[in-house]
């Protein structure tokens, strides 16, 4: 469904940010990259998204090349969701959700009943939340809305910088079974930048371990813990895992 | 042959509806004003339409509009085109310096003096007439080299002027202390010699207050200085498009004498009379106009004097709200791009802010006489100094407030697939429009106040009748005009905050509620 393929970025004047990234997600396949901070993880997921152009490498999204488009539409065409939501302050729930479909004058009716289609796949009652504004919601809340907005136009790709990372360890918990419960209906590719390795076991079906802009190793929960690729696989899981 | 009969007929009352007005100047004291009402009635008498810009702020402004075409005709003193515009000095006879100035004007800028008006209007050192420290003294060589306790008061003008005051007290040996000397306005030195502010003023010696006030002129027995014999200036060819200049002005040549325009001053500064009706009067009286004298109107409240002067106030106030309004859309038409550019091009916002700082800190005056020999007199230079003020609270908040846009919710509205226009249009100035409404009130309140000023330059405006107040000493007329200035702007202020406060979404209302 998606394949990255050596991809690189290197900023001016020589920050090597991401050295080689490949992997590979099947359709309703979650891949969790995971590693020490500044490792690249947001600039592979960025890139991937086009809001950063890529030096080299290949990025295939259901054998659409995204390098061979422009770069909004590309966008378009994927999920984003960043930490803390990026909820705009200025809009309420129902225009935040649909900005986008706004602006590509999709048709009223049908952006009405998608909303409201969304707002109760993330659990939040459309009749009571739609005219709220984002410092009105709590912040599992604003995370909530904005899956939804990513979700709007139907992706099949949905990327996520870190989206519980600013939640208390209970909203966090309880979101993650809403999502993984959300995500077997709904059968999206999802990558999920994460810091916590509970979160990568708990959610990813992949886990992508990143070091110094390259990948350590690739595999799910089994492999990891039994069959860790090298040293710093083992003490990176030890030091992250509390179980 | 009929039809050609009547298109003749036609081009002719066409014509006839279509002549071009004369514009008269003046400057903004009431003698001028005076002069300068008189030449206007006598030309509307004749059926020669006429446009006044009074009050215009000083001889350059005056000058420099006759010179480029701003005004048509304005009345102003021989010595004034003698020492100020020519900067000649040293002839005091009355008839060479109107020869020289009649000479060189034509010469040099195709200028025409007409002979005087009859009067002569010069400085005169003048004390209290029962001020027992002068009571020896009837010529200025008295009162040399014992000055050093008396303190003197004298119109800015004189100060600067060649023929003003430093030559004056090298001449007569004046040693007065430095921290004696007052630069007054001209239309109050009467009322701080009155009250015993200052002991002596350079007045002007048709001043009507001399009398009134019981003061004393002494005599310039040195002749320091030049005759000041008030005459109209025009440009040759104004004669030949206004018909009926050429016997107007003639009409009032040698016409009033100095007793005469004392009384009229007077009734104009001290008994506050309207110069129009002043001059009307005096033509009746000498038979150039028709129609019967009015009588002198009483000290009036400011409520019932503005309700007297009610279709003034509506055409000043109309004025007004023209130019603000005007000046504040073309602000607001570059400066919004404006802001938005500069914070995507950090190289031109390192050129653009000192220029537009350095704009805000000219003085309003000064901007305006930089504009003058470039735009003229009248509306277009009053608005584009109304326009250049309020460029700096607008472009600043502009870009402050599209700075202090959080990167995130820029970066997430582009992650969502937003263009750069859709970013600014959606995301960016809805964010930053509490910041840019901000500038936009102090915009218009700096616009609103600054207009006044724009009726220096004859473009009209509430700012009218408060320089002619401030010439005059009559504080109805500054009240006409301040009053009004203050309200609006108060209430443009509260009206753009209730409006744009409209246009401000909910959301971040309620976020500066829970910041504050
Ligand atoms: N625009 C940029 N210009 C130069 N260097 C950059 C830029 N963006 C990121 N970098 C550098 O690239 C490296 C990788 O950054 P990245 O944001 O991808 O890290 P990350 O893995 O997401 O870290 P974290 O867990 O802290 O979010 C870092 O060393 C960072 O300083
Ligand atoms: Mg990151």
């Amino acid at each position: 469904m998606i394949k990255v393929q050596d991809l690189k970025k290197v900023f001016k004047p020589n920050i090597t940010a991401v050295n080689s990234v490949s992997f590979e997600l099947e359709r309703g396949e979650i891949g969790c990259i995971i590693g020490t901070s500044g490792c690249g993880k947001t600039t592979t997921l960025k890139m991937i998204n086009r809001l950063i152009e890529p030096t080299s490498g290949k990025i295939l999204v259901g054998g659409d090349d995204a390098l061979s488009v422009d770069a909004v539409s590309w966008r378009r065409k994927i999920g984003y969701v960043i930490q803390k939501a990026g909820l705009l302050p200025h809009l309420n729930v129902k225009d935040n959700i649909s900005l986008l479909s706004k602006i590509m004058h999709k048709e009223k009716n049908f952006i009405e009943s998608r909303v409201e289609e969304l707002m109760e796949i993330i659990n939040m009652p459309y009749a009571q939340f739609k005219d709220r504004f984002p410092i009105e919601l709590s912040g599992g809340q604003q995370q909530r809305v904005g899956i939804a907005r990513a979700l709007m136009e139907d992706p099949p790709v949905l990327l996520m910088d870190e989206p519980f990372g600013a939640l208390d360890p209970i909203t966090r918990n309880s979101l993650h079974e809403e999502f993984w419960n959300l995500n077997e209906k709904l059968h999206k590719t999802i990558i999920i930048v994460t810091h916590d390795m509970d979160e990568a076991f708990k959610l990813g079906h992949k886990i992508i371990l990143m070091h110094k802009g390259d990948i350590v190793q690739v595999g799910n929960k089994a492999d990891f813990l039994e069959r860790p690729a090298n040293q710093f696989v083992e003490d990176f899981i030890k030091g992250q895992v509390h179980e | 042959m009929n039809k050609l009969l009547f298109l003749l007929l036609l081009l002719g009352s066409f014509k006839a509806f279509s002549i071009e007005p004369l514009i008269i100047g003046s400057k903004s004291f009431s003698e001028s004003l005076i002069n300068a009402e008189m030449l206007a009635q006598l030309l509307e008498s004749k059926g020669q339409p006429v446009t006044r810009k009074l009050n215009l702020g000083g001889t350059k402004v005056a000058f420099d509009a006759l010179n480029h075409g701003g005004i048509h005709v304005y009345p102003d003193y021989t010595g004034t085109g003698y020492v100020m515009i020519l900067k000649k000095n040293g002839e005091r006879d009355p008839i060479k310096v109107h020869e020289i100035v009649s000479k060189d004007f034509l010469s040099k800028y195709d200028i025409r003096w007409s002979k005087s008006l009859g009067f002569n209007n010069t400085y005169a050192l003048t004390v209290r007439a029962d001020d027992p420290k002068f009571s020896y003294a009837n010529k200025i060589s008295d009162v040399s080299g014992k000055l050093d306790r008396a303190r003197l008061g004298a119109p800015y003008e004189f100060m600067e002027r060649q023929d003003g005051y430093k030559g004056f007290a090298k001449i007569y040996n004046l040693n007065y202390k430095p921290s004696n000397l007052t630069s007054l306005n001209a239309g109050l030195m009467y009322n701080a010699i009155k009250d015993d502010q200052v002991d002596m003023i350079v007045s002007y010696s048709t001043d009507g207050r001399i009398k009134a006030f019981n003061l004393k002129i002494l005599k310039d027995d040195l002749n320091y200085f030049p005759p000041y014999q008030p005459a109209f200036l025009a440009k040759t060819n104004s004669f030949i498009k206004f018909p009926h200049l050429k016997a107007a002005i003639e009409s009032l040549e040698g016409a009033i004498s100095e007793d005469e325009m004392i009384e009229m001053n007077d009734q104009v500064d001290r008994l506050k009379q309207r110069p129009s009706a002043i001059a009307r009067n005096f033509l009746i009286k000498k038979g150039l106009l028709e129609g019967s004298v009015t009588k002198s109107q009483k000290d009036q409240g400011i409520l019932s004097f503005m309700i007297s002067r009610k279709k003034e106030l509506m055409k000043i106030l109309g004025e007004h709200l023209l130019l603000s309004f005007v000046a504040i859309i073309c602000a607001l038409i570059v400066s919004i791009p404006l802001g938005v550019l500069l914070t995507r091009k950090k190289r031109a916002a390192q050129i653009v802010f000192p220029i537009v700082n350095t704009i805000q800190t000219i003085p309003s005056l000064a901007l305006l006489g930089f504009l003058i020999p470039i735009l003229g007199i009248g509306f277009a230079p009053a608005v584009l100094a109304l326009f250049l003020y309020s460029l700096l609270p607008l472009v600043r908040n502009t870009y402050e407030g599209i700075k202090a846009v959080d990167r995130n919710f820029v970066e997430a509205s582009r992650g969502i697939g937003l263009t750069n226009m859709q970013i600014l249009l959606k995301v960016e100035i809805p964010l930053a429009l509490p910041i840019i409404l901000a500038g936009l009130r102090t915009a218009t309140v700096i616009v609103i106040g600054t207009a006044t000023l724009a009726a220096l330059i004859g473009a009209g405006g509430l700012g009218d009748p408060i320089f002619r107040g401030v010439a005059t000493v009559n504080s109805n007329l500054i009240l006409l005009g301040a009053i009004p200035s203050a309200l609006l702007a108060i209430a443009a202020d509260k009206f753009i905050g209730l409006v744009g406060n409209a246009f401000v979404s909910k959301g971040i209302k309620l976020k500066f509620e829970r910041q504050a």
